[in-house]
């Protein structure tokens, strides 16, 4: 059995910061367990610029942002498990964890989960028709992209226009493929501003409002969708080989399900709450372990 | 040409058990299975109930089988090391013309010698099942129904049916047969064949693979539905399979527990369908009616939704089917055509009627080393945290988790891949990755690496389900 008096799940933005700033505080038994290869949790996928205003006061891009997290990290003895799975958690304040080789339990006195988020698939949405291959949620293209540098096709639809959407829109018409519309079902796209004019805008790729994708066609691979204009009815197909779903992002907060809320718990980043700037997970990750700590 | 005793045209769940029982006599066995993997047609999407046995007309072989197959459910799948969760069904009824097919079932379910039925007043049902939309007027209780992965069953199946000397042609799909002396030889995509005897399990192509050399009695009507899934962490739910038979004749709906721990709503039938294309308003009838019977189900946890195809035989002379339509049109070539439901229960059955007439009239000497068991591909989920550290420990692979919803590791992608997983979804069947509420939106690509690395091909290479399927069309590093 490992003993640490915090536990920290999940080596992403939130969960560094909050690791760091423990440390920081005096707390000098820390494990923090992470499923990745590398830090930074979902910033080392997101190659654009805009992250860290508020921080560090200029614009980072994700990996930058993911190695000045990194550096932090390093400049503590926070014992940093990557290629690791936390199985479980239990109410003896334990938790499992898996990695190449060993499973180990771990007992702790406090845990901060900082899980993050998963993205909403097309299995969850009232789409019909076929589910053949090329069909990608947007977290999951990006890190195909620009972490695994692969080519996912050639004609591409995006369904969902936060920020997410919009972003992966650009980078697609970046490597060089046409993107038919980003498709959105409210009047408004529902994403940043920033992101609406350096994405949608800057690289002129048609966003259709009140619409939204009702049918999947094609066996093998997509070769097309229906749509649907939620103001007249109208339906449209539209040809494409690759249909990305940017539809929003849930909590993930499976490993704490069942447990209630024990005073030992504490949530910090995007599987507290969705949080549209990193900046804003950081600076709430620390108050909240500061507080963890005080108790 | 190739030489064989018996081929079984179609891996699917009837093929696949068919070659296993086959191979309890000494003959030589082949399974022709037109795609890259078996299971990959209509058993890899259905309902997965294994029947009680009260739907079926009394006397009839269906009707015999289906009883015999349940009883002999749980010991089948010991022998094939595949999960069965015999949970019990209650056929729910709304009305007075629903309580007399209730009544019907229940007078034929005792004449089928269902074990254990009964019929329960609303009250009772209600102890067993809270969650039931009020209004209730009775249920029938079959303590025997139970659920099983179908896919995972068939899986197993052909490896046992492997492990005793079948031979496995994959993507050799039969264009044609001729009659010759003393059997029959059989064109493929791959070469021709000649085999003694022939068991046709094509399943929707039953017909028609009958057609190439004698005409079939009956015709397939394909039947398509609409299921949705809904995630494992959805409570409450219900605990029992619940067949909701409907007031008016049309539509009912079927709840299913799965052995995965998740619940399956299904299907909505439309006829004359071919394809595995989910409707709008499939989709939007399976949803309204799980409201209907279960008011306080969490809806908003689907995780998924698939559409299966059931092969209904029709007589072409308009006659009407209440058994399994099993044809022998010709010395030792043996159809078995438009096997719908009961097929999955009784597929063990089938598999070994046909196996046993095409023995006997190739005149086969049984096989007395036929081994029936077959072990599943270790999963670390259900272990102990002993056992797992053990496996862990002896095993590294074991450490990695690859698919962090079902909790499934490396070791058992290899394991799939190394047991004739091609695809995403074939490694999808045998170990359950994908199968969760991110729907493998963070394990595909470990996957598609896994398989590129052993099967020792490009990632573009790799399809998600059967031809021109692949997931990505190239890597930067290709053409470096």
């Amino acid at each position: 059995m490992i003993h640490c008096e915090l536990l920290v799940v999940g080596a992403g933005a939130a969960g560094i910061s909050a690791a760091v700033s423990a440390w920081k505080a005096g707390c000098h038994s820390i494990l923090l367990a992470d499923r990745a290869v590398q830090p930074g949790g979902i910033l080392p996928q997101c190659l654009h610029e805009g992250f860290g205003i508020a921080t560090f006061g200029k614009e980072l891009t994700g990996p930058e942002y993911a190695a000045k997290l990194s550096e932090s990290l390093q400049r503590t003895d926070i014992l940093y498990y990557p290629e690791t799975e936390v199985l479980s958690i239990a109410h003896e304040k334990t938790a499992v964890i898996s990695r190449r080789g060993a499973l180990d339990q771990v007992g702790f006195e406090k845990l901060l989960l900082a899980t993050g988020s998963r993205e909403k698939t097309i299995g969850a949405l009232p789409i019909a028709g076929t589910r053949p291959a090329g069909i990608f949620t947007a977290g999951q293209a990006q890190e195909r992209i620009n972490l695994l540098h692969q080519d996912l096709g050639q004609n591409i639809l995006i369904l969902g226009s936060g920020d997410l959407g919009m972003i992966i829109a650009r980078r697609f018409t970046l490597e060089g493929k046409h993107v038919i519309a980003v498709l959105e079902q409210n009047a408004h796209y529902s994403g940043m501003a920033r992101n609406y004019h350096r994405c949608i805008e800057a690289c002129r790729i048609p966003i259709r409002f009140r619409t939204t994708v009702t049918e999947v066609h094609g066996t093998g691979r997509i070769c097309g969708v229906t749509i649907r204009n939620l103001e007249t009815g109208e339906r449209e197909q539209i040809p494409c080989d690759t249909l990305i779903i940017a539809v929003g992002l849930i909590p993930e907060r499976e490993l704490v399900r069942g447990l209630g809320d024990p005073d030992w718990l504490y949530s910090v980043g995007n599987c507290r709450q969705i949080y549209d700037i990193v900046d804003s997970a950081v600076a709430e990750a620390e108050q909240i372990t500061r507080k963890a700590l005080s108790l | 040409m190739e030489q064989i005793d018996a081929a079984i045209i179609g891996g699917g769940i009837l093929g696949c058990f068919t070659a296993r029982n086959l191979c309890r006599w000494k003959l030589s066995v082949a399974i022709l299975e037109a795609r890259e993997d078996v299971c990959t047609g209509i058993s890899r999407a259905n309902t997965a109930i294994v029947y009680p046995g009260y739907d079926h007309v009394p006397g009839t072989l269906k009707a015999e089988m289906t009883v015999r197959a349940n009883a002999y459910f749980q010991t089948l799948c010991e022998e094939l090391d595949v999960p069965f969760l015999r949970c019990g069904s209650l056929m729910l009824s709304y009305g007075e013309q629903a309580d007399k097919v209730l009544q019907k079932k229940y007078l034929q379910g005792l004449q089928n010698q269902v074990p254990g039925l009964k019929l329960l007043s609303a009250e009772e049902a209600y102890v067993l099942e809270p969650m039931l939309a009020p209004g209730l007027h009775t249920a029938l209780y079959a303590p025997s129904a139970g659920t099983v992965n179908p896919w995972q069953l068939g899986i197993a199946a052909c490896e046992n049916a492997v492990h005793n000397g079948a031979h496995l042609f994959l993507n050799r799909k039969v264009e044609a047969i001729h009659k010759v002396d003393g059997g029959y030889v059989l064109e493929t995509e791959n070469g021709s064949l000649f085999a003694r005897g022939i068991v046709n399990c094509a399943g929707l192509d039953s017909a028609s693979v009958q057609e190439m050399l004698f005409s079939p009695s009956v015709r397939i009507v394909p039947t398509a539905g609409d299921y949705l899934v809904l995630d494992k962490s959805v409570a409450p739910v219900p605990s029992r399979i619940l067949q909701y038979e409907p007031e008016q004749k049309g539509k009912g709906l079927t709840v299913v527990p799965t052995v995965e721990g998740s619940l399956m709503l299904g299907p909505s039938d439309r006829e004359n369908e071919i394809d595995y294309a989910t409707t709008e308003t499939g989709l939007s009838f399976v949803r309204e009616y799980s409201h209907r019977l279960l008011p306080d189900l969490d809806l908003t946890g689907v995780i998924r939704s698939f559409a299966a195809l059931r092969p209904n035989p029709q007589r072409t002379d308009g006659s009407r089917i209440n058994s399994f339509s099993i044809e022998h049109p010709a010395p030792a070539f043996w159809s078995l055509i438009g096997i719908k439901t009961p097929g999955l229960t009784c597929a063990q059955e089938l598999g070994f009627y046909a196996s046993r007439k095409v023995a006997a009239e190739l005149g086969a000497e049984p096989n007395l080393s036929f081994d029936p068991l077959r072990k599943n591909i270790q999963s670390v989920h259900s272990l102990s945290f002993e056992e797992r550290k053990a496996l862990v420990g002896n095993f590294p692979d074991y450490g990695e988790v690859v698919c962090c919803c079902e909790d499934v590791t490396k070791a058992e992608v290899l394991e799939a891949i190394h047991r004739g997983a091609v695809s995403v979804d074939g490694v999808k069947r045998r170990t359950g990755t994908g199968m969760g509420r991110c729907q493998g939106s963070r394990c595909e690509q470990k996957i598609t690496a896994l398989l590129a690395e052993v099967l020792g091909v490009p990632e573009s290479a790799i399809p998600k389900d059967g031809k021109k399927s692949e997931i990505v069309w190239g890597s930067r590093y290709d053409t470096l």
